[in-house]
């Protein structure tokens, strides 16, 4: 038997003791690093702001009197895909810039951290959608996308065209006002122009002079149309300006 | 966004006569105009002639929209060619809101396509009217929704300024345009006009 007695135990308590406070002492900062990291990234701000649409399709799903019809339950899921192409776009965008800015330092780390953890979550978000599209109808989960995307397309088309469309008031508004001044103020030179020739070689009886401003008042009225519409006639008008 | 497996109960109620959802609660701005959103959808989704009452995948397109589009375009032609512009540009209209009521869900290349086309020809018919400002703004849209091969739709909103005498927004327009369409004669001379208009009016004044 192996001489238990020979061992001093008092000294082999020494380097015991140190392990035991070495290893525990790591434990224990290694356990608090990790509850104080796990925090921080719980109190990081989300990337992006609350899904609304995707609050409304779980709450419609989790209605239960009376029961929401499938067809809106399709509608609303079709929506909140729609918003996960806005977020993948703006995801997708964002990521390069985001990288490079992170090489040089001109962001900070958490900045970072918040983006790769909205990027986890739309990755989740969309194969939720999937699965959900799935039970509604077989294989819609390959198309649901193509359709939110399109959807999406659509919608910024519209808004892009109502934004132009609507300035045409506007815009042939102005217009009027300002062909009303042109004309205006052509004719007055031209009334201007007549009266002073006609001053030049009849030295104007009071009498007459009713009667031929009239006439030519008619005529310029018969010709200003054409007179807008000659570019040449405007440019002069402007040109004197 | 919240974790995956949360979500937030929001004050929800569903009309069952007119199968609208509408908030219950007190309800702000964006969530409004979202459920009026969603039951735009809704009432779009309804007409769905799929069997599974999901719309169907972007590719095979209805062709009867486009048939009734292509249709109304074509008399519209018809009309201007015949030297009706007015009642030629009531056909465009006509025909650009059919082709903005297309389903959502169906190709926007096809609508871009469509309606840039539409726009470029009520520009056309606008201007035969010497309605420049309408025709500048069609114009405008025509090539916001179609830059590429557009040079139509660069041409005329640029000879409408050049009309309203707006020369600075004119040449800033047709120099844009001839980034995309370098080659396009029209687009070249009608940069010389302006220019040359410029200056006629520099030396008068």
């Amino acid at each position: 038997m192996w001489p238990f007695d020979a061992v001093d135990w008092l000294m082999l308590l020494v380097p015991v003791a140190y392990l035991f406070i070495m290893i525990g002492s790591l434990t224990v900062f290694l356990s608090l690093y990790r509850k104080r990291q796990a925090a921080a990234a719980s109190s990081l701000e989300p990337w992006f702001p609350q899904h609304l649409q995707r609050n409304i399709y779980l709450s419609l799903l989790h209605q239960e009197d009376p029961k929401v019809p499938d067809s809106i339950l399709k509608a609303a899921l079709l929506r909140r895909a729609t918003e996960d192409i806005h977020r993948i776009v703006q995801i997708r965008n964002a990521k390069q810039a985001l990288q490079v800015l992170l090489q040089r330092g001109s962001v900070g780390d958490d900045l970072w951290k918040r983006f790769e953890r909205a990027e986890k979550e739309i990755e989740e978000e969309l194969r939720d959608v999937v699965q959900e599209a799935n039970a509604f109808a077989p294989n819609w989960g390959q198309s649901i996308f193509q359709s939110a995307s399109e959807m999406a397309q659509n919608n910024h088309i519209r808004e892009c065209l109502d934004e132009i469309l609507a300035k045409a008031p506007k815009e042939s508004q102005w217009w009027n006002s300002r062909r009303a001044e042109i004309q205006g103020s052509f004719m007055k030179e031209l009334d201007e122009e007549k009266i002073r020739s006609r001053e030049g070689s009849v030295a104007g009886t009071g009498s007459v002079v009713g009667t031929p401003a009239a006439s030519v008042a008619g005529s310029v009225m018969g010709e200003d149309a054409v007179m807008v519409e000659s570019p040449s006639g405007k440019k002069k008008r402007k040109g004197k300006k | 966004m919240e974790a995956a497996d949360t979500f937030t109960l929001l004050p929800l109620q569903m009309d069952d006569a007119t199968g609208t959802v509408s908030a219950s609660g007190p309800a702000n701005n964006a969530l409004n105009t979202e459920l009026a959103a969603l039951n735009a959808l809704h009432r779009g989704l309804l007409n769905v002639e799929t069997s599974t009452g999901t719309p169907p995948p972007p590719v095979p397109v209805n062709p009867k929209r486009s048939a009734q589009i292509g249709k109304l375009r074509e008399s519209g032609n018809a009309e201007f060619r015949k030297g009706n512009p007015a009642a030629a540009v009531k056909l465009y209209t006509l025909a650009i809101d059919m082709a903005l009521q297309r389903p959502h869900w169906e190709p926007s290349g096809l609508v871009r396509e469509e309606v840039s086309g539409l726009l470029s020809n009520r520009a056309q018919a606008n201007m035969a009217q010497q309605n420049w400002a309408e025709g500048s703004v069609d114009a405008e849209a025509s090539v916001e929704m179609k830059r590429v091969g557009n040079a139509k739709g660069w041409w005329r909103r640029g000879k409408c300024l050049l009309e309203m005498g707006r020369l600075d927004e004119a040449e800033q327009w047709v120099k844009q345009g001839l980034e995309f369409e370098a080659t396009e004669q029209d687009l070249v001379q009608l940069r010389d006009q302006i220019e040359s208009r410029r200056n006629g009016q520099i030396s008068a004044v």
